[in-house]
């Protein structure tokens, strides 16, 4: 069980001065609690705070104020690879790519262990990379898609018990979405993963039990997809008429 | 005839568990420790007796040849200039490299000279690497220098390697490439402590469809510096890239300068480079991944410097 509490998450407002620290709230006041096995989808508008609270939960950002508990201990002052040893594991929205690093590399450090076969069936059970993928440099030659691939894959390789792919349709084709939710799905189900996928595409949001929405740094909605969709449809309407219909502005902010 | 400093160099060098299988030259402290020739390899000492010749007789493949440099004497500056002529058609290996094991407080160096003619349609490996072991405080000095000249349609590449250990090194590359032949460079330089290395390099591509490739990765630890210079020369339609990068930890410096010189119409040229810390997202990557910080980043360089 993960569970968040009261979390916030403020980081100093970009071109405010040293003098004047005027910090932004990114995450406020959040507390939600994710059950064990259960399959999560984030989601909400752009700069809404979706990938924040997913690297809060990873370690990646510190948390200003608040707790993480996960299966009963306080984690909120471990670092990165003591909550990834602990069975969290995060797929990055954006990638790194390495110079030399090869997805080899990746895999068994994911897995702990170089051993080809291990390796071998660890991309088998993934699925969408093709084994000619190994030896490939994780780099900047590799297109979107393949680097996303990879990503999932070293997710996958660490066994965790909670899971947590931001944006992991970025760059894939139409059709991979499809087997990388039945992907997701299968390791949810087989080895119990808590998923949480942070995502705006419909075949994620119909896979999850439960979908969150987030709007301004807060929880706007938890629920299943059928109640959200009023709400997923008032997003969709422009908010920005205001600003754009302005006598000196004359384009489109969105 | 091996003594245990011997085959710890030669391990590190040249990767070898004792006296290598087919041709080779193997010199320890300024004198030949040992050689072997093959029927399609011959060495053999040049006419001023500074250095050898390896003639590899044309249509020679899948062979190597071996010629490590041990230098355990304190004090000892040694310098020599080999030749190498890989003759048409083969397809060989070289492996060189030279490993100083300091003792003592007085300096050791060695400076290599290794002239390559490549003939037309001849292929050819050539990795050396640079070490430098052992507990005395004398400095470790490396002054390699490398000549290629290839005929046409060959293909040569060049892994330069020094991984730490040498104190000062001053490396100058110089090619001119043939019609339709391809050089690929790779050097890899770590430095820590108070080390140098500098690298000066002077390419031409001389025929039409020459290409080259030429890649540098440099770690630079503690104080100490490197500095990397590419003059890229066209004078004929052909490509060549240069990619550079340093990763700076500590209070490394660095200064690195590509230089791209296009005197044909036709020339297309390209380099990039970069100096930096160790990337942000790969450590968190790795880490997401279960590595603590300084695993994390020694994975990340031996990825960098492979």
């Amino acid at each position: 069980m993960l569970e968040l509490k009261d979390i916030s998450f403020r980081t100093p407002e970009s071109g405010a001065g040293t003098q004047s620290p005027a910090d932004r709230t990114i995450i406020q006041d959040l507390s939600f609690t994710f059950e064990p096995g259960s399959f999560y989808a984030i989601t909400g508008p752009n700069g809404s705070g979706k990938t924040t609270l997913a690297k809060l939960i990873m370690g990646i950002n510190e948390l200003t104020s608040g707790s993480i508990i996960f299966n009963g201990s306080d984690i909120s002052n471990l670092s990165i690879h003591e909550r990834s040893n602990a069975g969290i594991v995060y797929g990055f929205q954006h990638p790194a790519r390495f110079k030399g690093t090869t997805f080899r590399d990746l895999l068994s450090i994911a897995a702990g262990s170089d051993d080809e076969d291990k390796l071998v069936e660890i991309i088998s059970r993934v699925g969408v990379c093709s084994l000619d993928f190994l030896d490939k440099s994780v780099d900047s030659k590799l297109s979107g898609g393949e680097i996303k691939k990879i990503e999932l894959a070293t997710v996958i390789a660490k066994n965790p018990k909670v899971a947590i792919y931001d944006e992991p349709d970025t760059g894939i084709d139409l059709w991979t979405i499809g087997p990388m939710v039945e992907l997701l799905k299968r390791e949810q189900k087989d080895n119990k993963t808590t998923t949480i996928v942070v995502s705006h595409n419909k075949a994620f949001l119909e896979a999850a039990d439960t979908l969150l929405l987030i709007r301004e740094g807060k929880i706007g909605y938890s629920g299943d997809l059928a109640g959200a969709l009023p709400i997923l449809e008032d997003l969709s309407v422009c908010t920005f008429n205001e600003l754009c219909r302005g006598e000196d502005n004359a384009q489109c902010y969105r | 005839m091996l003594n245990a400093i011997d085959k710890q160099v030669l391990k590190e060098v040249a990767d070898l568990e004792g006296i290598p299988k087919g041709a080779y030259n193997i010199r320890k402290n300024g004198a030949l420790l040992g050689r072997e020739v093959s029927a399609n390899i011959n060495i053999e000492t040049n006419e001023k007796g500074d250095g050898i010749i390896i003639d590899i007789k044309p249509g020679t493949v899948n062979e190597s040849v071996h010629i490590p440099v041990i230098l355990s004497k304190a004090g000892l500056h040694d310098t020599v200039y080999n030749t190498f002529i890989v003759g048409e058609g083969s397809d060989v290996t070289i492996i060189a490299g030279c490993g100083i094991h300091c003792g003592g407080k007085e300096s050791e160096g060695h400076s290599g000279i290794h002239e390559f003619q490549i003939k037309a349609g001849a292929k050819v490996k050539y990795v050396e690497k640079h070490i430098a072991i052992g507990a005395g405080t004398g400095r470790r000095i490396l002054n390699p220098t490398t000549k290629v000249f290839m005929a046409e349609n060959a293909q040569a590449e060049m892994e330069l390697t020094q991984l730490g250990g040498v104190d000062e090194a001053k490396r100058f590359n110089d090619a001119k490439i043939g019609a339709g032949s391809v050089l690929l460079i790779t050097e890899r330089v770590m430095t820590e402590g108070n080390q140098t290395a500098e690298s000066r390099n002077e390419i031409e591509l001389a025929g039409t469809d020459s290409k080259t490739n030429i890649v540098s990765r440099s770690v630079i630890k503690g104080d100490s510096a490197q500095d990397f210079y590419v003059n890229l020369t066209a004078s004929a339609r052909c490509y060549g890239h240069i990619e550079c990068d340093a990763i700076i930890m500590d209070n490394g410096i660095n200064q690195t300068v590509p230089a791209l010189r296009a005197l044909h119409p036709d020339a297309e040229l390209t380099h990039e480079a970069s100096i930096g810390k160790i990337a942000n997202d790969q450590l968190m990557k790795l880490m997401s991944l279960g590595l603590d910080y300084n695993a994390a980043v020694n994975r990340i360089i031996q990825g960098f410097l492979r």
